[in-house]
């Protein structure tokens, strides 16, 4: 198993899933906990629960390399929970594990790669693991060293706890050329976990043995165990139901015939002098808080709340396990790919030219049946897509707590509306800008020391605010920070030494200042960090959102903070729009965006020699913009009485846009341009995308707040 | 779409029997020639998508997008944009007529229409037929070929696909 099979593939995206899954639920609780400064027991098991499922898949796919420094954690863990009460600097165990974490997501991004996967060397941190797991036991218990022998260790101390009360031996036989015997008989083994309380089982190592599997297919995987509440027939039911199982035989359901097994395998392995008693049991079980009492003695002593808690948590766990399937993302666009086309198709059958004029009373009923449930299911898919936001506002505590230890400045994360839903391709998009942004508060916005805050009457602790709320088809997100703000004089310096300035200093409204950050090739930090200050963040971060759509812009008081908004449309893909015809281009122009569309006569156009042709409508004075002109289009309506005039208004800023006529609404399924064009500064003209129309042709979609900037 | 129908059917003559089984195993690829004005280009077939006629184009109006983009179509719900290879040589653009067609190319997930005077055939790539790029520099349209196919009915142009989907800016150079 040391080579990837082709066999294995879709395994190995299981694997990066749950790995990935796993590490995140790792970071969550050791930042949860650092904040606490003390580990409970929950959150040790759980992090060694995690340790452990990560080790063991690992060792099944085959990367030894991870599968030792899983161990190596695990271990470490095992030494913490040993003495919970021993733990008084514990602080470079969030380094060490933070960092161990960090190399695993990073190898199993390497697994993820396209190109060959080679395993890294960990020897570094793995020495470094060594080290704490010594100076957690002060030297008096040297950290083991074989792995398997530990492993063995635990199979040894089973059998030996084996006792005959209510113990059952089962042999399971899976179906012929069903593949990787280890691997099942490793799922069956915790499923059976989950109901009843393991003694031993053979052959003892699934994980690390290549042949194991053909001991299994000759000989069968055998498991000796004992019910939590006696009630072994549901644990034989379990072993019947899982899948591949061919035939399983009870061997014995009183003594302790086959516990003999364990050891056996293990002969080849050296007994160490004085095994802890209870310990090595505990390793092997996945939710070990009711076992650390039981396995010297069957009966449950301890408190009985903690198995009760325990066992509701595992149902939970199931529960949530069976309401929740994953789906690669491909598919889910390749669907809502479909249902845009259904929709585009739809509309080209009922609004089909060759209808028109006819009477088709139960047509058009139906139409409409049929028009009410693409719109369901247009809905559903759109559903399916949306993810809430605290993926990737949690992940950003990770980077304050490594922000803070680095640059040494106290702050905390506030998060707020991480519930709010957006696209899931807009979400992983987000990740990059939002990292970007929470490290620029931290490392520029928040003031150097706690003096200089103190002076200005802020709190000690800085505040960096996370913050997400939707409204109208766009979710807005903030990222800000109660530092000292942008100091408007540095960044026109800045900007001036760098080249950046298009028109006299003085000429600068203090926003526009702000903004200037954003610009390509500025930085205002003189000295370049290893977080920021290479000049190539900001623009960076506002092309990224950009690219998903959405807009940053900045606004900042100096002396009392900076903030970032990052408005980003819901969902990319439908719009409610107003179509119009300029020659014998189509535009369609959000519904959302217009607020009229009337006809006018000559005399009410005012000619300004300045801002050229304006109208008034309402006592308000607005410039028209001849959609012609703007795009170029040679178009014989150049008369205002012959075209049609649309107000549209966006971010409190109007115009009249001047087009041929009017088509009509629809609902337009929105495509971004074609990667192709990408290069090329279409959105700054004024289009933000295309639609397919009922008829094949394509209509271009016309941005209103870049038509408006641009004009 | 509608008037898009494929021409495949019509207008290509595979050359297949030609080559018979006994040199079938030079072949390397089958390449898909057309002709620009007189001379005759190919592209590799694993790049070809379909070929169509010239499908309605809609203009993307924004002074950035060079001259030789002529705009989108919609190829089966798919919007795709196409250049026309004559501006994209520097030659002169002649009226589409029923020759011209649209060959739909992609390159991973990046496609585009190449339009073409007329596409001709389908025809065995052969080691032998692969003449050495000679250094023809100053001919413009050279630095898009991969390299020169030497047939018995004459010189056949193999495209780069990888230049005229990434390198815009050797296009606009060429103006």
């Amino acid at each position: 198993m040391s080579k990837i099979e082709s066999g294995m593939e879709s395994m190995i995206d299981m694997y990066i899933f749950e790995t990935n899954t796993l590490l995140e639920q790792l970071d969550e609780i050791l930042l949860k906990t650092e904040e606490a400064q003390t580990f409970t027991e929950e959150d040790i098991n759980e992090i060694f629960r995690i340790m452990h499922t990560v080790k063991g898949s690992s060792a099944m796919m085959g990367f030894d390399e991870l599968q030792y420094l899983a161990h190596k954690g695990e271990e470490l863990f095992f030494i913490i929970r040993e003495k919970p009460d021993g733990l008084e600097d514990v602080s470079f165990i969030y380094d060490l594990v933070f960092r161990m974490s960090d190399l695993f997501k990073a190898e199993v991004e390497l697994i993820q790669g396209e190109e060959e996967y080679e395993a890294t060397d960990f020897s570094d941190v793995i020495k470094d693991l060594e080290k704490g797991a010594a100076m957690l036991t002060d030297g008096a218990h040297p950290s083991p060293t074989s792995e398997v022998g530990t492993y063995a260790d635990v199979e040894k101390e089973k059998a030996v706890a084996c006792s005959g009360e209510g113990v059952m031996t089962v042999r399971i036989f899976f179906q012929e050329g069903c593949k990787m015997e280890n691997l099942r008989s490793f799922m069956l083994l915790n499923k059976i976990r989950e109901e009843a309380d393991v003694k031993s089982f053979h052959p003892a190592d699934l994980e690390g043995d290549p042949n194991a599997s053909d001991v299994i297919i000759e000989e069968g995987f055998t498991v000796t165990f004992k019910s939590e509440h006696d009630d072994n027939d549901s644990v034989l039911k379990l072993i019947e139901n899982a899948i591949n199982v061919e035939s399983y035989e009870v061997m014995d359901s009183g003594g302790s015939e086959k516990s003999s097994a364990a050891p056996s395998a293990d002969d080849n392995v050296p007994v160490p002098a004085a095994p802890e008693p209870a310990a090595p049991v505990i390793e092997n079980v996945p939710v070990p808080a009711p076992v650390i009492a039981k396995a010297p003695a069957p009966e449950p002593a301890p408190a009985p709340v903690t198995p009760t808690a325990n066992t509701n948590q595992a149902a939970q766990l199931n529960s949530g396990k069976q309401s929740i399937i994953s789906v690669n993302l491909a598919k889910l666009d390749q669907l809502h790919d479909i249902v845009g086309e259904i929709i585009t198709t739809e509309s080209m059958v009922i609004s089909n030219p060759e209808l028109e004029g006819l009477k088709l009373e139960s047509f058009l009923k139906s139409a409409r049946e049929l028009k009410k449930l693409t719109d369901e299911l247009q809905d559903t898919v759109m559903s399916i897509r949306m993810v809430p936001l605290a993926g990737p506002f949690q992940k950003m505590n990770r980077i304050v707590r490594d922000m803070r230890m680095k640059l040494g400045k106290d702050a905390e994360l506030k998060i707020e509306g991480e519930n709010t839903e957006v696209d899931k391709t807009i979400v992983d998009s987000l990740n990059d800008p939002l990292m970007h942004l929470v490290r620029n508060c931290m490392d520029h916005g928040i003031e150097n020391s706690v003096e200089e805050r103190v002076e200005k009457g802020k709190p000690a602790k800085a505040t960096v605010t996370l913050n997400a709320v939707s409204s109208s088809g766009e979710v807005i997100i903030t990222v800000s920070d109660d530092g000292k703000g942008i100091d408007c004089e540095k960044v026109l310096r800045k900007a001036s030494s760098n080249g950046l300035l298009m028109k006299p200093e003085s000429e600068y409204t203090e926003r526009e200042i702000q903004q200037m950050i954003l610009l390509p090739g500025f930085s205002t930090n003189d000295v370049v960090t290893e977080f920021s200050g290479r000049g190539v963040g900001m623009d960076v971060v506002r092309d990224n959102i950009e690219k998903c759509g959405g807009t940053l812009t900045v606004e900042s008081k100096q002396g009392f903070g900076t903030t970032f908004i990052i408005k980003i449309p819901l969902t990319l893909a439908i719009i409610q729009g107003m179509e119009v015809k300029v020659d014998d281009t189509v535009f369609a122009i959000p519904i959302s965006t217009i607020r009229q569309s009337f006809k006018v006569r000559n005399d009410e156009i005012i000619q300004d020699t300045q801002r050229g042709e304006m109208i008034m409508i309402r006592g308000e004075c607005y410039p028209i913009m001849r959609l012609h002109e703007k795009f170029a289009i040679p178009s014989e309506i150049t008369d205002f009485e012959d075209g049609i005039l649309l107000l549209v208004e966006t971010d409190g800023k109007s115009v009249c846009l001047f087009a041929d006529r009017l088509i009509g609404e629809q609902q337009v399924v929105v495509k971004p341009f074609p990667q192709y064009l990408s290069r090329y500064n279409i959105k700054g003209a004024g289009l933000s995308g295309c639609t397919i129309m009922g008829d094949g042709s394509i209509s271009l979609i016309i941005d209103v707040a870049n038509l408006i900037e641009a004009y | 779409m509608a008037n898009g129908s494929s021409l495949f059917a019509q207008n290509i003559k595979t050359s297949d029997k030609k080559g018979g089984r006994v040199e079938k195993e030079e072949e390397i690829t089958k390449a898909l020639t057309f002709a620009i004005g007189e001379q005759v280009y190919g592209v590799e077939i694993p790049y070809v998508l379909e070929i169509l006629g010239v499908p309605k184009i809609t203009r993307v109006p924004c002074a950035e997008v060079p001259y030789f983009i002529k705009g989108i179509i919609n190829v089966r719900s798919k919007v795709v944009p196409v250049v026309n290879m004559r501006s994209c040589f520097g030659k002169e653009e002649i009226e589409y007529n029923e020759k011209t067609c649209t060959i739909i190319v992609a390159l991973k997930d990046i496609t585009v229409g190449l339009i073409v005077d007329e596409v001709l055939e389908v025809l065995s790539v052969m080691q032998k037929n692969i003449a050495k790029t000679p250094d023809l520099n100053n001919v413009n349209e050279n630095k898009f070929i991969e390299y020169i196919l030497e047939m018995q009915d004459g010189i056949k142009l193999i495209l780069d696909i990888k230049k005229i989907i990434f390198d815009h800016d050797l296009m606009l150079s060429l103006a």
